[in-house]
């Protein structure tokens, strides 16, 4: 009876570990601080969990759960809502779809797979908006955060491949 | 990161929920667009319950932030010093000036019976957020309705307007910057009074937009607000004119990314009452009838009274060595 409340815990911990991190990366992308006095849009450091667990573990990191941290984003961006919702479900959707092509990759060629993944979101995001808007827009501010995303992705990775294998990874293992 | 080295879990097929989920993020696009309220009273709720701990992150940073930019400043600290001096001797002369006319301007405006300026009282808050996302720039305030803070309220600091409130939670609210690109403000050029429209463009300086087709104006023409549409007071310092290109835009004295306090302008335009008609301007009078009996007192309209004011902050353009000569000659002398 121990064991089976330890592996429900255990399951629940790891099914709410990626959620979680997603969580995390909306509110430090939205930190009302900029460290690069306004030059650069914060990263879209929600996107990283997303694309990271969609591959690794898609039963953990579910469209579901990307449309709900993309609203939360969209919420406390304070920009119109659903813009980055749609923008992380249709990359979730391109992830999903290549993702046998997208997991094989390593070291630089994880890195490519995740810009591939972050411009196909920066790209949805400035055209969701443009269509909002009904009005071409410039395109600099999109690129800005699409290079800042690529650049922080690396260190943030190994961070969730610690949590992964700390956290997800073991609890996993017990089934 | 990511590879292959790990056991990929498998999943079946996802592509039902994900065309559902789709079609969600969609149907919100399209209700946002639609209900923009609902979202904004659900923001602004979320912002009041995080408040507690945006101003408590606000100090560290802060001071993080300062002393990094610092860094650099070191080194120019004599030279800055000695500028800072002189200008602020300057600024002295001004301040003297200032009053002596703002007192002059009062006088006259009794002698004239002007109608008088609207009365504008003012809510001082702390910056505890930045957003800084594409397309999207703005502040948020630790004051709300509580503080009787409403959206389209004017956000200044000490050099100048930043932007306006545009969503108030109960302890909070958000502040739309000139800067940002559904910003548009009427605007007034001096000094020939040019009426224009300022539009963000997400560029540090706004664009002059919808001049007359003979407005005449020149770079370091001055640029305050118009007051047209009784959103904004009129006057409000906002910045100088500089060209790029064929585009002429807006220097914009204030700095939002450095502003920490803030002024929220509760502007309210008092109702503009017509003097009294005399006996003689009636009708009846002047087609030589006897008037009518004495209207009650009750239905006299009150004369126009001068309402407070506040000092509006003093533009960071560097002014000229010497003020203009007259304004010191009469007037009460400053407590230099």
């Amino acid at each position: 009876m121990e064991r089976m409340g330890n592996i429900i815990g255990g399951r629940l911990i790891a099914s709410i570990i990626p959620v979680l991190c997603g969580i995390v990366g909306v509110f430090v992308s939205n930190l009302p601080f900029s460290f690069l006095g306004g030059w650069f849009p914060a990263p879209l450091y929600a996107l990283m969990p997303i694309y990271f667990w969609c591959l690794v573990r898609p039963d953990l990191m579910s469209p579901g759960w990307a449309f709900v941290i993309g609203v939360l984003h969209d919420m406390l961006s304070g920009g119109p809502p659903g813009i980055w919702a749609a923008s992380f479900v249709a990359t979730y959707a391109l992830v999903d779809k290549q993702r046998d092509a997208f997991a094989g990759l390593s070291g630089w060629g994880a890195l490519l797979g995740f810009a591939t993944a972050s411009l196909m979101c920066c790209a949805c995001g400035y055209l969701f908006y443009v269509f909002y808007r009904w009005q071409w827009l410039p395109i600099s501010p999109y690129m800005k955060e699409f290079a800042a995303t690529v650049l922080l992705y690396a260190p943030v990775a190994v961070g969730l491949g610690a949590v992964h294998r700390k956290l997800v990874g073991p609890l996993r293992s017990d089934f | 990161m990511a590879n292959g080295t790990w056991k990929i879990s498998r999943r079946g097929n996802a592509h039902l929920p994900l065309i559902i989920v789709a079609a969600l993020a969609v149907a919100l696009i399209l209700v946002g667009k639609a209900q923009s309220a609902l979202f904004d009273r659900a923001r602004a709720s979320i912002i009041d319950w995080m408040r507690p701990a945006l101003v408590a992150s606000r100090a560290p940073m802060e001071a993080l932030n300062n002393w990094v930019s610092s860094i650099g400043e070191i080194f120019v600290v004599y030279q800055e010093n000695l500028k800072l001096k002189e200008e602020n001797a300057r600024l002295r002369q001004w301040r003297n000036t200032a009053v002596v006319l703002d007192d002059r301007l009062k006088r006259y405006q009794l002698l004239l019976h002007a109608v008088p300026d609207p009365a504008l009282t003012t809510v001082v808050a702390k910056v505890i957020g930045r957003a800084s996302q594409p397309f999207l720039q703005t502040m948020i305030l630790d004051a709300g309705k509580s503080n009787n803070v409403k959206p389209g309220q004017a956000v200044v600091d000490a050099r100048g307007m930043i932007g306006r409130i545009f969503l108030t939670g109960q302890r909070t609210s958000w502040v739309i910057l000139l800067t940002d690109l559904n910003s548009r403000i009427p605007i007034s050029i001096t000094p020939d009074s040019a009426q224009a429209i300022m539009t963000g463009d997400n560029s540090p300086e706004p664009l002059i937009e919808a001049l007359p087709p003979n407005a005449q104006i020149k770079p370091g023409d001055q640029v305050v607000s118009s007051g047209d549409g009784d959103i904004l007071p009129a006057g409000l310092p906002i910045g100088v004119v500089v060209r790029e290109g064929d585009a002429l835009r807006v220097a914009l004295f204030a700095d939002p990314s450095s502003a920490q306090d803030v002024q929220i302008l509760d502007f309210k335009r008092p109702p503009e009452h017509p003097p009294a008609a005399s006996p003689s301007d009636l009708p009846v009078t002047a087609a030589g009838l006897p008037p009518a009996a004495a209207e009650p007192q009750m239905n006299v309209l009150p004369p126009p009274q001068l309402l407070p004011q506040i000092k509006k902050p003093a533009p960071s353009a560097t002014p000229p060595a010497n003020p203009p000569a007259g304004a010191q000659t009469d007037g009460p002398a400053d407590d230099q």
